[in-house]
């Protein structure tokens, strides 16, 4: 029996009814680290919306392991809060947790010490009482980090965690994401446009392009060929192996 | 005599309009604050509209039915405001046609059947006139009850689903992916808004209720940016508009409903001469 955490079956992703890409099969196992590469517009938000299922796929399935249901971790692309709310960064990071607080119910002190901790891990513990519209784009990605881990998650999706930060704040939170998933044991999807980080850091690689109908997924030896990096991003490149 | 001691020797006159006004205030500054965070801040006004739509309408149909539900306006008031809310919050587009565009329309269309039905009823002008400018400075003991029942249903209401609510409101998406029934969190709050609305209106009229829907959130936000906060400040904003509204209105001899949207535009400007010298709480 394949111990897959999360299943694409015959899935074709899309909106409204209307397929972009698809049929799909994946699978995804336990501590498992993939990054999502493609060009722009080519469906990997849409696909990563798909696995969370806030898309509903067009046709096909998405199973989630045996138990049928997983707690997700989400980053999504940032940018798109409404900064008119007055959260400071622990009301926005408590935000997270509240996958495992049902309705009707409040924050309990354990849920706090969660937060506090994951915050502390994040680095950014002494901004917890700053409102979060305030904070730098660096600051917000470690929030929006925090947040995600807060609810003690089975998957961790992010979405381009890295777009509005430098190459330092970059590598700094790549390396708490690997650090992250080796002390936790958790299993990482990861959108971005850098080859490097996803060459670096992921086990595992999706590619994806609707426009011309394509997806590979696999190991990243395999996904991430001479003949890939080159049709899809114009690349004139001869891929190595590190020994 | 001095103004203060013949107000105050005078209470049996603004007694009950006075508790009315300040719990109206505080409960419509209280869920102001989410109608100024979703940035639907048309949807008060298209809903105070059809608030009092609902009181002519049923006023008009009193000459022509005996049915209590047609033809008691708080009642026709609230049945009206509710389904507005409803259709609102479950839907987010109309025929390619923007939310905010249709809230637009159904304004206009409910300002318009409010002034062309008024024009045709001729028993019981007083009370339309009340209910569309917010002249009304006598209100009858059920309203004073009605209103204050109202107000602490839906407090303890939030009180228990703030968090909820603030989540749908901020990040729907995160809520829908963590299971939330965000269609019907958002249902729950809209209605509440609705029903505040169709009540607070027909006891104090469109004009202050709209006001104190906006401007006592507007000032919260103005002088705090700490969440919690601004739900304590707001309330408490509407309440004092609401209580000097009345105390102006009763010494100068104003209108009562525009003193208490004049007091809250007062507050307004108070709140952008703190955050310009960043006084804030």
């Amino acid at each position: 029996m394949d111990d897959f955490i999360i299943r694409l079956e015959k899935v074709t992703i899309g909106y409204n009814g209307k397929g972009l890409v698809g049929p799909l099969e994946l699978s995804i196992k336990r501590n498992q680290f993939w990054g999502i590469v493609g060009p722009n517009g080519g469906g990997k938000t849409t696909l990563l919306k798909t696995i969370l299922g806030l898309i509903p796929p067009v046709r096909g399935e998405v199973r989630y392991g045996e138990s049928g249901s997983l707690v997700f971790g989400y980053v999504p692309q940032s940018g798109n809060f409404d900064h008119l709310f007055p959260l400071s960064v622990a009301e926005f990071v408590a935000m997270g947790r509240y996958c495992r607080i049902p309705v009707g119910v409040g924050i309990g002190r354990r849920d706090w010490e969660v937060v506090i901790r994951y915050l502390k891990k994040t680095g950014i513990l002494h901004l917890r009482n700053r409102p979060f519209k305030s904070i730098s784009g660096g600051e917000r990605q470690r929030a929006l980090v925090a947040r995600a881990l807060s609810g003690e998650p089975d998957v961790l999706i992010l979405d381009e965690p890295t777009a509005s930060v430098d190459v330092r704040g970059e590598a700094e939170i790549m390396e708490l994401l690997e650090e992250i998933r080796e002390s936790k044991a958790i299993t990482v999807l990861i959108v971005s446009h850098f080859l490097n980080t996803i060459v670096r850091f992921a086990d595992h690689v999706v590619f994806i392009d609707k426009d011309r109908g394509a997806f590979l997924a696999g190991n990243k030896e395999e996904v991430l060929t001479d003949s890939v990096l080159g049709d899809v991003f114009g690349l004139d490149v001869t891929v190595k192996s590190r020994m | 005599m001095s103004v203060l001691s013949e107000f105050m020797n005078s209470y049996f006159l603004w007694r009950d309009p006075m508790v009315v006004g300040m719990v109206s205030g505080s409960i419509c500054g209280f869920l102001g604050v989410y109608v100024v965070l979703k940035r639907i801040v048309f949807v008060s006004a298209m809903l105070t509209q059809i608030s009092s739509l609902g009181v002519v309408l049923a006023f008009y149909l009193q000459g022509f039915s005996t049915l209590f539900f047609l033809t008691d306006p708080s009642l026709l008031s609230l049945f009206l405001t509710c389904a507005a809310v409803l259709i609102f919050s479950l839907r987010e587009r109309f025929l390619y046609i923007s939310q905010e565009s249709v809230i637009g329309w159904g304004y206009i269309l409910a300002s318009g059947l409010v002034i062309v039905i008024g024009d045709r009823i001729t028993q019981g002008s007083h009370d339309v006139a009340s209910v569309l400018f917010g002249t009304a400075v006598v209100v009858e003991r059920h309203e004073t009850i009605t209103v204050t029942i109202t107000a602490v249903v839906f407090f303890l209401i939030h009180w228990f689903l703030f968090k909820d609510f603030i989540f749908v409101s901020f990040d729907p998406e995160l809520a829908r992916l963590f299971r939330y029934p965000v269609r019907g969190l958002n249902a729950i709050l809209f209605l509440s808004i609705g029903v505040v609305v169709a009540i607070t209106t027909r006891a104090l009229g469109a004009l202050p209720v709209f006001a104190l829907l906006v401007l006592p959130p507007v000032f919260a936000l103005l002088v705090t940016d700490r969440l919690k906060l601004l739900f304590v400040i707001s309330p408490f904003a509407g309440l004092l508009s609401a209580a000097l509204g009345y105390f102006l209105s009763f010494v100068l001899s104003l209108p009562t409903g525009a003193s208490i949207a004049l007091v809250a535009v007062f507050f307004t400007v108070l709140g952008g001469i703190c955050r310009r010298f960043g006084l804030l709480l």
